[in-house]
């Protein structure tokens, strides 16, 4: 019997009980689907983490932490200032210049994340800030800019830009023209000692005292020119400030008796000792800026390499100088995995759904045998062999399936497209310019299509074993 | 095979069936000899195992001692795929309820041997029509069969043991379900069947029809008891 009549017979006896085999195509429909929803939910995602992961350009980069012990790259990246806790270096510009003549690296961005900023203030609204980045404007951290510019190697104090949904609170949702070029107000932390914090000069004390304990502490507030406005896709809720200008948000301004105030107080006193009656001698303190950033090293740096192949064995180079340092290729690994085991949870789920299905294949099968006895007799009596009856069960079967993962599948497309309507939205609003990234490869249809066939198929092997096993003498007198 | 004095020889046939724990013999030592192109009735009482014997030679049930040579060979030998192949190529059934697929129409019904048989679509179609203007419903090859009267069905069913040219035909009450006038219709057309070459066994329990034959087989209890004609 030839391939084409056992598909049309089947074809035609499936369509002859139009109602159950209906039912039955749409519990494979609704099995089908939803593997086919999760699967393309999985590797949407996996290949959105992915595609950011190429245009950040995060697989050239090898993260550079204080904590020598850090293996990974996103750890790397958090784990300066004050997170670093236990095999400490200091990352100074001298490590930065030996970093950079590592073979194969490129470039080195000098990162300094530390909480000086407390909030950010527009037109009377303040927003508590989560986080100031400084680094390096050369361009290894790569922003994308809604509105503006990013901050550039000429930006020294005064400039910054904030992600977008700052720019949101403040009224600019779609129009983040309208607050480049405005100026706002940051708001430092209590005890804020760096640059235009007005420190008071220490009060006068008779005996031992700290000149600096000022009860009056109050927060400095210092204003910046918006350039550009970032999307959130690397950071939310976040502000960048130039590099230079962190360094002396993070300057220290203390009262201090140098010497040359110390031998000033001494003549005071001596002076006063010589007079009769009483004598309030002024004690001299000189203002002493410490540059804590300097003294403290940066909170991490990234390091570019030339290609991404070489990302490890900078890593392993840079090491060796005593920082801590990871590439990205592990942690994205990671990621991957992780992604995978998502998948696979999901793709299970969505699994189960088609085992139920193959059961009412099983069923609709077995009762289709049932019905048909006499016909498999009469098939017999004319000459079809009982591994012809088995074929053509089996792909009645293998039809069932196949029928509900196309259908699955087309069902499965819509639902993803219009889920990806709404992920646009989602990721619009959030000015992450990315789009459709619920993904339905080539390969993940037809593998659909695949099981749920090979899955009807497998169901259809005990019924057709059993119509194949009938006898044709007692077929042909089943009433 | 044309040069053999028979087309069929079943020689010691014994075929015993168990049923509810105890054993019978459907068929007892049977001897029988058939040559080609005779017109045989096998006749007997409900139960006394006609229709054993009928399906044995037709090959859809096998013997458990003897032989059984058609053509020469033994069939009882086969295994299923020989079985069927030869059930396919040189048996015709026609059953008493006709056994049609309701829903199809009387080509498809025809050429259903022939889809076994791996012939073409064309030669299918070909051979399905010259089989129904045998048996007279040519104007009837779109109809599906549960359109047509008692008489035409078991015509389409004799259409469909025509279809692969057999050289036997096995007939199982042909008439059973049919009045006598439709019944008479459907032996003129076996008559002229069996004229035209082929040997036809029909098993019947009405004597009128079995005196049509060349010679009548009597089978009583799973013997043969008496051979006429």
């Amino acid at each position: 019997m030839r391939f084409s009549d056992y598909v049309l017979i089947a074809l035609r006896n499936i369509w002859r009980a139009k109602l159950r085999s209906a039912l039955t195509i749409f519990a494979v429909v609704i099995g089908a689907m939803s593997v086919t929803i999760m699967l393309a939910l999985v590797t949407g995602a996996k290949s959105f983490f992915l595609s950011q992961v190429e245009a950040n350009g995060t697989l050239q980069q090898v993260a550079i932490s204080p904590q020598q012990d850090i293996t990974n790259f996103n750890d790397a990246q958090h784990s300066g200032g004050g997170n670093c806790s236990a095999n400490c270096v200091k990352l100074t510009d001298d490590i930065a210049g030996k970093i950079r003549a590592v073979p194969h690296v490129v470039g080195v961005t000098r990162v300094a994340n530390q909480g000086m900023l407390a909030a950010i203030g527009y037109n009377g609204q303040l927003l508590t800030l989560n986080q100031t980045n400084a680094y390096d404007a050369n361009g290894i951290i790569v922003n994308n800019v809604l509105a503006g510019r990013d901050l550039n190697a000429s930006d020294a104090t005064g400039v910054i830009t904030m992600t977008s949904d700052y720019a949101d609170k403040f009224g600019f949702k779609g129009n983040y023209q309208g607050i480049i070029g405005k100026t706002v107000k940051l708001q430092t932390q209590n005890f804020y000692r760096g640059v235009g914090a007005t420190v008071q000069p220490p009060q006068q004390c008779d005996g031992p005292c700290n000149p600096n304990n000022h009860p009056d502490d109050q927060p400095t507030t210092l204003t910046a020119q918006v350039v550009g406005i970032i999307d959130t896709s690397n950071e939310s809720k976040s502000i960048r400030v130039p590099l230079e200008w962190m360094r002396q948000m993070q300057e220290n301004q203390m009262y201090q008796m140098t010497a040359a105030d110390q031998a000033a107080n001494e003549a005071e006193q001596t002076k006063c000792q010589r007079q009769p009656g009483p004598c309030n001698p002024t004690q001299h303190f000189s203002l002493i800026v410490t540059d804590m950033l300097a003294q403290n090293g940066y909170s991490s740096m990234i390091a570019k390499v030339d290609n991404s192949k070489n990302a490890a064995s900078a890593a392993t180079a840079i090491k060796k100088l005593g920082v801590g340092a990871a590439d990205a290729s592990a942690s994205v690994k990671q990621q991957l995995t992780v992604f995978n085991i998502v998948g696979l949870v999901l793709g299970g789920i969505g699994g189960i759904a088609l085992a139920v299905a193959a059961v009412g294949v099983v069923n609709t099968m077995v009762m289709a045998i049932l019905e048909r006895t006499r016909e498999i007799g009469v098939m017999r009596a004319v000459g079809a062999k009982r591994s012809t009856v088995r074929s053509l069960f089996t792909i009645e079967a293998s039809l069932l399936g196949f029928w509900g993962g196309v259908i699955g599948v087309l069902a499965g497309f819509g639902l993803t497209r219009i889920a990806n309507i709404l992920v646009n939205k989602q990721l619009a609003s959030q000015s992450v310019k990315a789009h459709n990234i619920i993904g339905l490869p080539l390969w993940l249809i037809l593998a659909v299509i695949g099981i749920a066939t090979l899955i009807g198929m497998l169901a259809g092997l005990y019924p057709a074993a059993r119509a194949a096993k009938l006898d044709p003498v007692e077929a042909l007198r089943y009433e | 095979m044309a040069d053999a004095e028979y087309v069929i020889e079943l020689t010691n046939v014994t075929r015993t069936y168990k049923l509810g724990g105890e054993t019978f013999n459907a068929l007892d030592n049977v001897s029988l000899s058939v040559k080609p192109g005779e017109f045989i009735a096998i006749i007997g009482p409900s139960g006394s195992g006609k229709s054993t014997l009928a399906n044995i030679i037709g090959g859809l049930d096998r013997p458990d001692n003897g032989t059984v040579l058609v053509d020469g060979n033994d069939i009882s030998k086969l295994h299923d795929g020989q079985l069927s192949a030869y059930r396919n190529h040189h048996i015709g059934f026609v059953f008493q309820s006709f056994n049609l697929q309701g829903n199809n129409t009387t080509m498809e019904n025809v050429m259903l041997p022939l889809v076994f048989a791996k012939l073409s679509r064309k030669e299918r179609n070909a051979r399905a029509i010259e089989c129904l203007q045998s048996v007279g419903l040519g104007d009837r090859l779109k109809h599906k069969t549960n359109q047509l009267s008692g008489g035409q069905r078991q015509r389409v069913a004799i259409a469909r043991a025509l279809a692969v040219k057999p050289s036997i035909i096995v007939a199982d009450e042909p008439t059973g379900n049919l009045d006598s006038a439709r019944g008479q219709e459907i032996m003129s057309l076996l008559h002229k069947l069996n004229k035209e070459g082929i040997t036809l066994l029909i098993i019947t329990h009405d004597q009128s029809l079995a005196n049509q034959a060349h010679r009548i087989v009597e089978i009583r209890d799973g013997k043969l008891t008496g051979r006429r004609g």
